[in-house]
C-alpha cells in the first residue's frame, strides 16, 4: 500500500511540465512510453506504484489526470510517443475547446461548470488507490486555465478531500519580459489567495529565475519553454526521490512537508538544484562531493525564485527550513562534515524563534540513468525572502487595480457579478498577510506577533472584519 | 759400569731416603727410627710401591720446556730476580752436568718439591708431605693383614727381573689389592651389569627403603671400588624406574590412563631401552673375560673392569637419566600435555641428548600430529584418550561454532604456539561447522587440495615433531581454504550479507515504505492492551504491510523468516510495549544471529519503533493542522478576544511542535546518518577484509555494539535514554492535545459556520463544514454568547495544558542536551550540534 499521489496537471503550462515530469519519472523507473517495464529495469528497489499504478496488462500507467480548456498542448501529448502512457480516461479537454482566454474568473467558472465530470475523475482515481496521500497540482498562475480553475479544483480538494494533502507546482509568470496576458497581475493575486488557503504546500516555479538559470547558468541564448520545463521536471522529480526510494526516513509526502513548512500559512517552497543540466548539453563534469553540493544549493543563482529583495531586506531574510535531497553515491560519513563546514561558515541564516537545521536526506539515484556528476543535489527551503516575490505582485496588481484596467473581462462572471470586486479586495488582504507573516518571520519575536492587536491580524484576512458584532463581548 | 752395583745400590738409597724422612717426621722424645719395625718397613714398601708403578708425571719429557715453565712462574709470581738466577744456573747444568741423563726430570723433581713446599707452608704441615699417603695408607690396611706376607717376595721379584720393574712393581700391588678384597672386580662387575638390569647380583642388592643399590655389608672392599659401584648402580636405579614406569603404563588394563600419547612414549622408552639391551649383552659378553693384569693389557681380548665399565655406560647413563626424569615428569601427565613436558627437555645443548629427544619427541608426538591432520584436513576429532588439545562437547547446531570446540590450554604442548593452535582449532571446527550446519561437502574437496599442495611431506605419519613448519603451512594452507569455502559458503547458498540486510531493512526500520504502513496498520491495533491484542491477527497485518510495500519484491525466504513477536507482558501494558519484530535466522546462520545477538536487535528494533512512533505522532499532529485545514475565515464572527486567544492558543501548540518536531527529526537524521548507515558502512568494508568466520563474527559483534553504543542503549547511556524516553512519553502526551486542541478547533469551526450559515452569503459554505454541523454538539444550542465563553474557557484551558507541557518539555531538552556535550564513551558531537544548529538553545540560555 503506497502512499500514492495523484498528480492533476491543468492548463497549458501545467500539462507542459507535467509531461516533461512524467518522462524523467519513466526514465528513472525504467519504464517505456508505452508504459512497459524495460527488459533491464530488473534492479528493483524503486516504489513504482506511488505514482503509476499497473492496469491489467502490466503496463505502468501514471496516476494523472490530464486537464484543459483547449485542446492544443493535450492533443499534441496525444500525438506524441507518449500517446500510451496516459490513462485516456483520466484526460478531461473542454468539450468547446476554447480556452479560458487568459482570464481567471473565466477559468474559475469554468471549473465550477465541470467540476463533476472532474471530481468523477478525481474519484475514481483516489478509490484506486489504497491510500491516497495526497494530490499534486501542476499549473501556471498567470494564465485563464491553470490559475483559474486551478483554484477552484484547489477549494474542491480541500473540501472533499480535507484530510489529504494537497501540493503544487505553481509557476510564476517571468516579470522580465513583457507579457502578451496583461491581465496576469489578476490572474496572479486570485491564485495566489486560493495557494495560501488551500494547498498544503506550494513549490514555486518562478520563470523568471528558470529564464536567467537557463541563460546564466547553462548559456542557453534564447532559451525555449521546453527547456525550462525540462529543469523544473529535474526539480519535481528530484523532490520525490525519497518517496520513490523508500529508505529510513522521509517516505511520505507529508513527512518531508512537516519538517520544511513548521508554520502552516508559510508554505511557499523555493527550491535549488545542482548540477544544473538539460537534455544533452555537454556539461563539464565538476567534483561533487557532499559539501560542494550543499554549497552551490545556497546560493543564489542556482536557486528557481528571484529575489525582489533590496540588499537590506535581504540581509534580514532567513531560512525557515532546509532540507536537501542529495542523489548518488554518498559517504554519509561527508553529511556529518560538510553541515559542520556550513555552520562554521555560517552560510545559512536561519530564523531565531526556534530551532532550525539543514535536513538532508540521502536517496539513491535511478539505476537507469546516466549522468556525468556522482552526486546531485535538490534543496527544498522556506526562505523569507519569498514574500518579495509577493510584494511584487502586489504592487503590480495595486497599478493594475488603480488603473481599474481589464475589469470587464473578470464582471463578466459569476463572483465578480454586480461589480463585486470584494474577491480582488479579500484577496489581496490575504496576501499582504501573508507577506507580513514571512517578515513577521524574520525576527525573534514572531511568537508574539499578531497578538498584541488581534485584530489587526485578524482583519488582514479578511475583508468582512467590520461585521464583527462589538456587542457580542461578554 | 757394573749395573750390579747400581742395582744394589738403588734400594739401600731408598731406604736411606724413607729412614730420612720417617725419622724427621717422629715425635721428637721418641727412639731413633728402628729400621726393622713394621711402620719402616711398610713406608719403604710403599716407596717401592710408587716407584715401581708405571705413574709418570703428565709432562712432555723436555728439559727446555720445563726450565721455560718454572722461569714463567717465577716471573709471574714476581721474583724476576730470581728467574733470572734460575736461568742462569739452568744454562749451567745444561752445559756443564752433560753427564746427567734425565735433566728433565730432575727439573720437574725440583719443580714439584719446591711447589709441594709451598703448600706444606701454608697447611702448616711437616716434612712428611713429601709421602702424603704413606702413613694414610697405613692406616687402612692395618698391619694385620700384612704380617703373614713375606716382604722379601717382593725384593725377591724385584731382584729377579729388574728390566720389568715396574710391571713386577704393579704386580705387587694387584696381588695387594686382591688380598685386600675378598669379592674379586670381574664379581664386581658382573653384579653392576645385573644391577643395570634391575637385578640384585650377589654383593649389590636392592635396597627398597633407600631406593638404591648397595653392596653387602659382609665383603670387603675398597673406597673407590664402592664408589665406582654406587655410581655405576645408579643406572639401575634410573633402569628400574623406567621401567617400571613402562609395565605400569602398558601393563594398565585401562588404556585410558594412559592415553596414545603415553603408550607412544612408552614405545619409545622400550625402543631406547632396546638398545640399552642390546649394549648390556655386549658387556655381559664382555665381562666374562678376566680382567687381565697389568702386564697382559697388551692383549686384544675385551674384558670388563669397573672402570672400563663406566666408559661404556656413560652415555647410557645419561640418556637412562634423561628417561628416568622424563618418566618422573610424565607420571601424571597425559597427551598433549605430556608431549609438552617432554619438549621442555628437548632445548639441549648437548648433540647426543637433543638428538636423543628428538627422536624420543618424533613417536611421542606422532599421535597428535595425527590427530591435528585429521582434524584440519576431515574434521574428525580422533581423541579417545582426551588427549587432544581441542576437546568437543555435544551442543546445539546453533552454538557449535561457539562453543561446540575449545582449546584445552592443559593439553597444548609448547611447541604449538598460541595463534597456531587457534587456527588448528577454527580450521577443524569449520569443517565441522560445514558439514554439521551448513550440510556442505564442498569442504572435502578443499581439504584434498590442501592435502596435495602441501606435499608428500604432509601426508599420513610423513610429519611429526621438529616439523612445526610443515604443520604450520599444512594448518595456514588447510585453514586458508576452508575458511575461503566456509565464507563463501555463507556468504553465497546462505546470503549472509543479504539477511543483514534484511535485518536493518526490517528489524532496523530500514524500508521506510515498510515500516511506516506496518505503524499505520498496526498502531490501532496496539494502542489498546496488550493482553487483548491477537498475535495472528498481527501477523496477519504484518503480511498486510508486507504485500503492500516494496518489501513483497523481496525474496520470499526473507520475507517468510519475518515474524512479529509479542513480549511477555504486564498488566497496564499497552500493545505498543510488546510488539516487536524477530528475524529468524535460522541454521547455519543462527551462529552470528544468537538469540543473545537477536535480544540486542531486539532492544534496537523496540528503541527505532518506539522513535518511529514518536516521529509517527508528530506528523500526524502536523496534519490534523495543515496548511489548508483552517481557513481562518470561519473565525472572523469570533469575539476579539477569543479570537486573540484562539490565535495564542495554535500558535503556541506550533512552536512547541516545531521544537518537538525539530528535536525528533534531527534525532532520527542522528540515527540515520550517525548510526545506522555509519555502522552499516564500516560493517560492510569489515565484511570484505573478513578472513573467517571468527572475524565475520567480530565485525558483526561490532557493527551491534556501535549501534546500541550510539543509540544510547549502552550502559553508559542510561541516564540519556531515560530522560529520552520521558520526552518520547511527553510528546505522545502532547500529541493527544494537539488533537483535543483541533478538534475543539474544527468543532468551533463548524459552530460558527452554521451560526453564520443564516446571515451570511450561502457561497463560502463548504460541504465538510455541513457534514460537520450534523453532529450535535453542546456549544450550538445556547446561541452565540454561550458559544463564545464556552470556546474561551476551552481555549484557556487548552492554553494552560499547553503551557505546562511547553515548561517540562523545554526542562526535559535541556535536561538532555546538556548532557550530550559530557558523554565519554561515544560521540554525540553530530547529534548535539545538529540539535543546536541556529543556535536557538545557546541563545535561550545566554
Amino acid at each position: 500500500m503506497p502512499r500514492e499521489i495523484i498528480t492533476l496537471q491543468v492548463g497549458q503550462c501545467g500539462n507542459q511540465i507535467g509531461m516533461e515530469f512524467w518522462k524523467q519519472l519513466c526514465l528513472e523507473h525504467g519504464i517505456s512510453k508505452d508504459g512497459i517495464l524495460e527488459d533491464f529495469a530488473t534492479q528493483g528497489g524503486d516504489r513504482k506504484d506511488v505514482f503509476f499504478y499497473q492496469a491489467d496488462d502490466q503496463h505502468y500507467i501514471p496516476r494523472a489526470l490530464l486537464i484543459d480548456l483547449e485542446p492544443r498542448v493535450i492533443n499534441g501529448i496525444q500525438n506524441s510517443d507518449y500517446r500510451n502512457l496516459y490513462n485516456h480516461e483520466n484526460i478531461f479537454v473542454s468539450d468547446h475547446g476554447g480556452g479560458a482566454g487568459n482570464n481567471w474568473a473565466s477559468g474559475y467558472d469554468q471549473g465550477k461548470n465541470v467540476e463533476e465530470d472532474i471530481m468523477d475523475m478525481i474519484d475514481r482515481e483516489a478509490d484506486g488507490s489504497d491510500s491516497l496521500e495526497g494530490f499534486v497540482l501542476c499549473h501556471s498562475i498567470a494564465g485563464g486555465t491553470g490559475s483559474g480553475m486551478g483554484s477552484y479544483l484547489l477549494e474542491t480538494l480541500n473540501d472533499r478531500y480535507s484530510k489529504k494533502l494537497v501540493q503544487t507546482y505553481s509557476v510564476f509568470p517571468n516579470q522580465m519580459e513583457t507579457s502578451d496576458v496583461v491581465v496576469q497581475p489578476y490572474n496572479s493575486l486570485l491564485t495566489l489567495k486560493r495557494l495560501t488557503l488551500n494547498a498544503d504546500c506550494v513549490v514555486v516555479l518562478d520563470n523568471t529565475a528558470l529564464n536567467r538559470i537557463a541563460v546564466e547558468r547553462l548559456h542557453l541564448s534564447n532559451p525555449t519553454f521546453a527547456q525550462t520545463n525540462s529543469l523544473v521536471s529535474t526539480v519535481m522529480s528530484a523532490s520525490t526521490t525519497t518517496l520513490r526510494y523508500p529508505g529510513y526516513m522521509n517516505n511520505d509526502l507529508v513527512g518531508l512537508l512537516a519538517s520544511l513548512i513548521p508554520t502552516p500559512r508559510c508554505h511557499f517552497l523555493m527550491t535549488g538544484y545542482t548540477p544544473l543540466t538539460v537534455e544533452r548539453q555537454a556539461n563539464v563534469i565538476r567534483k561533487t562531493t557532499v559539501l560542494d553540493v550543499m554549497r552551490r544549493l545556497l546560493q543564489a543563482k542556482n536557486i528557481m525564485v528571484s529575489s525582489y529583495a533590496r540588499t537590506k531586506d535581504a540581509s534580514q531574510a532567513k531560512y525557515i527550513s532546509i532540507l536537501n535531497i542529495i542523489q548518488g553515491e554518498v559517504d554519509p560519513t561527508q553529511v556529518h562534515e560538510s553541515l559542520q563546514r556550513i555552520r562554521e561558515r555560517k552560510l545559512v541564516n536561519f530564523i531565531e524563534w526556534g530551532p532550525a537545521s539543514i535536513q538532508v536526506a540521502l536517496s539513491r539515484k535511478s539505476p537507469y540513468v546516466q549522468t556525468a556528476h556522482r552526486v546531485s543535489g535538490l534543496m527544498l527551503a522556506s526562505h523569507t525572502s519569498i514574500r518579495h516575490l509577493f510584494s511584487k505582485c502586489l504592487s503590480q496588481y495595486d497599478k493594475l487595480r488603480r488603473k481599474q484596467a481589464f475589469l470587464d473581462n473578470y464582471r463578466k462572471f459569476q463572483m465578480f457579478a454586480d461589480n463585486d470586486l470584494s474577491e480582488f479586495d479579500e484577496s489581496r488582504d490575504i496576501i499582504e498577510s501573508l507577506v507580513d507573516e514571512y517578515k513577521a518571520c524574520e525576527s525573534p519575536d514572531y511568537i508574539k506577533w499578531g497578538m498584541e492587536d488581534p485584530n489587526n491580524m485578524m482583519t488582514g484576512e479578511g475583508s468582512t472584519a467590520g461585521s464583527l458584532d462589538p456587542k457580542s463581548v461578554v | 759400569m757394573d749395573d750390579e752395583e747400581e742395582q744394589q745400590k738403588l734400594p739401600d738409597l731408598v731406604k736411606a731416603l724413607v729412614h730420612h724422612l720417617l725419622s724427621q717426621n717422629l715425635p721428637p722424645n721418641s727412639p731413633p727410627l728402628n729400621p726393622t719395625s713394621s711402620h719402616f718397613q711398610n713406608s719403604l714398601r710403599y716407596a717401592h710401591r710408587i716407584l715401581s708403578s708405571h705413574l709418570t708425571p703428565s709432562v712432555t719429557p723436555d728439559a727446555a720446556a720445563i726450565a721455560e715453565s718454572i722461569k714463567r712462574r717465577l716471573a709471574t709470581e714476581g721474583r724476576s730476580s730470581e728467574a733470572l738466577s734460575f736461568a742462569d744456573l739452568y744454562t749451567k747444568f745444561v752445559s756443564k752436568a752433560a753427564d746427567v741423563d734425565n735433566k728433565w726430570a730432575l727439573l720437574h723433581l725440583f719443580n714439584i718439591i719446591s711447589q709441594d713446599r709451598k703448600t706444606a707452608v701454608k697447611s702448616q704441615l711437616d716434612a712428611s708431605v713429601f709421602l702424603p699417603n704413606l702413613t694414610i695408607s697405613d692406616n687402612n690396611v692395618g698391619p694385620r693383614r700384612i704380617e703373614n706376607k713375606g716382604w722379601s717376595d717382593g725384593v725377591v721379584v724385584l731382584a729377579k727381573d729388574p728390566n720389568n720393574r715396574r710391571d713386577i712393581a704393579f704386580r705387587e700391588y694387584v696381588k695387594l689389592v686382591k688380598e685386600e678384597n675378598d669379592v674379586t672386580e670381574e664379581a664386581m662387575v658382573t653384579d653392576v651389569l645385573y644391577a643395570c638390569q634391575g637385578v640384585d647380583g650377589k654383593y649389590v642388592k636392592f635396597d627398597n627403603e633407600n631406593n638404591c643399590y648397595v653392596l653387602l655389608d659382609s665383603i670387603r672392599v675398597s673406597r673407590g671400588t664402592t664408589g665406582m659401584v654406587y655410581r655405576l648402580c645408579e643406572l639401575g636405579v634410573l633402569f628400574k624406574k623406567v621401567i617400571g614406569y613402562i609395565e605400569q603404563s602398558l601393563g594398565r588394563f585401562q588404556t585410558e590412563d594412559v592415553g596414545t600419547v603415553g603408550q607412544a612414549f612408552c614405545s619409545a622408552l622400550q625402543n631406547e631401552l632396546s638398545d640399552y639391551y642390546k649394549l648390556l649383552a655386549v658387556l655381559e659378553a664382555h665381562s666374562s673375560n678376566p680382567i687381565p693384569l697389568l702386564s697382559e693389557s697388551a692383549s686384544s681380548v675385551n674384558y670388563l673392569s669397573l672402570r672400563r665399565l663406566a666408559v661404556w655406560l656413560a652415555e647410557p647413563m645419561v640418556k637412562m637419566k634423561l628417561m628416568a626424569d622424563l618418566v618422573e615428569k610424565c607420571r601424571v601427565l597425559r597427551g598433549g600435555a605430556m608431549a609438552g613436558a617432554i619438549h621442555l627437555h628437548a632445548r639441549h645443548g648437548d648433540l647426543m641428548v637433543h638428538e636423543f629427544m628428538k627422536r624420543l619427541l618424533q613417536r611421542v608426538c606422532s599421535p597428535l600430529f595425527e590427530m591435528v591432520k585429521r582434524w584440519v584436513l576431515e574434521g574428525e576429532l580422533e581423541d579417545i584418550f582426551a588427549e587432544f588439545f581441542i576437546v568437543g562437547q555435544p551442543v546445539k547446531a546453533e552454538s557449535l561454532w561457539r562453543e561446540g570446540y575449545r582449546l584445552h590450554d592443559a593439553m597444548l604442548p609448547s611447541f604449538i604456539s598460541a595463534s597456531l593452535a587457534q587456527r588448528i582449532l577454527r580450521t577443524g571446527k569449520s569443517i565441522n561447522f560445514l558439514r554439521v550446519c551448513c550440510e556442505d561437502r564442498g569442504w572435502a574437496h578443499a581439504a584434498t587440495e590442501v592435502a596435495i599442495d602441501t606435499g608428500a611431506t604432509a601426508r599420513r605419519g610423513g610429519f611429526g615433531y621438529g616439523e612445526t613448519d610443515t604443520l604450520e603451512s599444512l594448518v595456514d594452507e588447510a585453514s586458508k581454504r576452508i575458511d575461503k569455502h566456509l565464507l563463501d559458503v555463507i556468504y553465497e547458498r546462505y546470503k549472509f550479507k543479504e539477511h543483514c540486510l534484511a535485518i536493518k531493512r526490517y528489524l532496523l526500520l530500514g524500508q521506510g515504505d515498510f515500516v511506516q504502513y506496518l505503524m499505520d496498520i498496526v498502531g490501532p491495533e496496539l494502542s489498546g492492551p496488550a493482553n487483548t491484542i491477537s498475535s495472528f491477527k498481527v501477523a496477519g497485518l504484518l503480511e498486510t504491510a508486507i504485500r503492500a510495500s516494496n518489501a513483497q519484491y523481496d525474496d520470499p525466504d526473507i520475507l517468510d523468516r519475518l515474524r512479529v513477536k509479542m513480549m511477555p507482558h504486564e498488566s497496564g501494558d499497552r500493545g505498543w510495549d510488546v510488539f516487536s519484530l524477530e528475524y529468524d535466522a535460522r541454521v547455519p546462520l543462527d551462529t552470528v544471529f544468537t538469540e543473545s545477538v537477536m535480544a540486542r536487535y531486539l532492544r534496537i528494533f523496540n528503541f527505532l519503533w518506539k522513535l518511529k512512533r514518536v516521529e509517527h505522532a508528530l506528523i500526524g499532529a502536523w496534519k490534523t493542522l495543515k496548511p489548508n485545514c483552517i481557513t481562518s475565515n470561519s473565525f472572523i464572527r469570533l469575539q476579539s478576544s477569543v479570537k486573540m486567544q484562539l490565535v495564542s492558543a495554535l500558535r503556541r501548540c506550533k512552536v512547541l511542535w516545531v521544537k518537538i518536531n525539530h528535536f525528533i527529526s534531527n534525532f532520527q537524521y542522528y540515527i540515520m546518518f550517525e548510526v545506522l548507515e555509519i555502522s552499516w558502512s564500516n560493517f560492510l568494508s569489515e565484511m570484505e577484509v573478513a578472513k573467517d568466520l571468527d572475524d565475520l563474527l567480530a565485525a558483526h559483534e561490532k557493527y551491534m555494539d556501535s549501534i546500541v553504543e550510539k543509540s544510547l542503549l549502552g550502559e553508559l547511556s542510561q541516564s540519556l535514554y531515560k530522560s529520552l524516553v520521558v520526552i518520547f512519553d511527553l510528546i505522545l502526551r502532547f500529541r493527544s492535545h494537539a488533537d483535543i486542541l483541533y478538534e475543539g478547533i474544527h468543532m468551533l469551526q463548524a459552530r460558527i459556520t452554521e451560526s453564520s450559515l443564516s446571515s451570511r452569503d450561502q457561497k463560502k459554505t463548504r460541504k465538510q463544514l455541513k457534514d460537520k454541523s450534523l453532529d450535535e454538539g453542546s456549544w450550538v444550542a445556547d446561541g452565540k454568547k454561550a458559544l463564545t465563553q464556552h470556546a474561551g474557557e476551552f481555549l484557556r484551558k487548552m492554553e494552560q495544558d499547553l503551557d505546562a507541557i511547553t515548561k517540562e518539555y523545554t526542562s526535559l531538552q535541556e535536561e538532555f542536551i546538556s548532557q550530550l556535550p559530557v558523554q565519554q564513551h561515544v560521540d554525540l558531537k553530530f547529534l548535539f550540534f545538529r540539535l543546536d544548529f541556529n543556535d536557538f538553545y545557546r541563545r535561550v540560555v545566554s
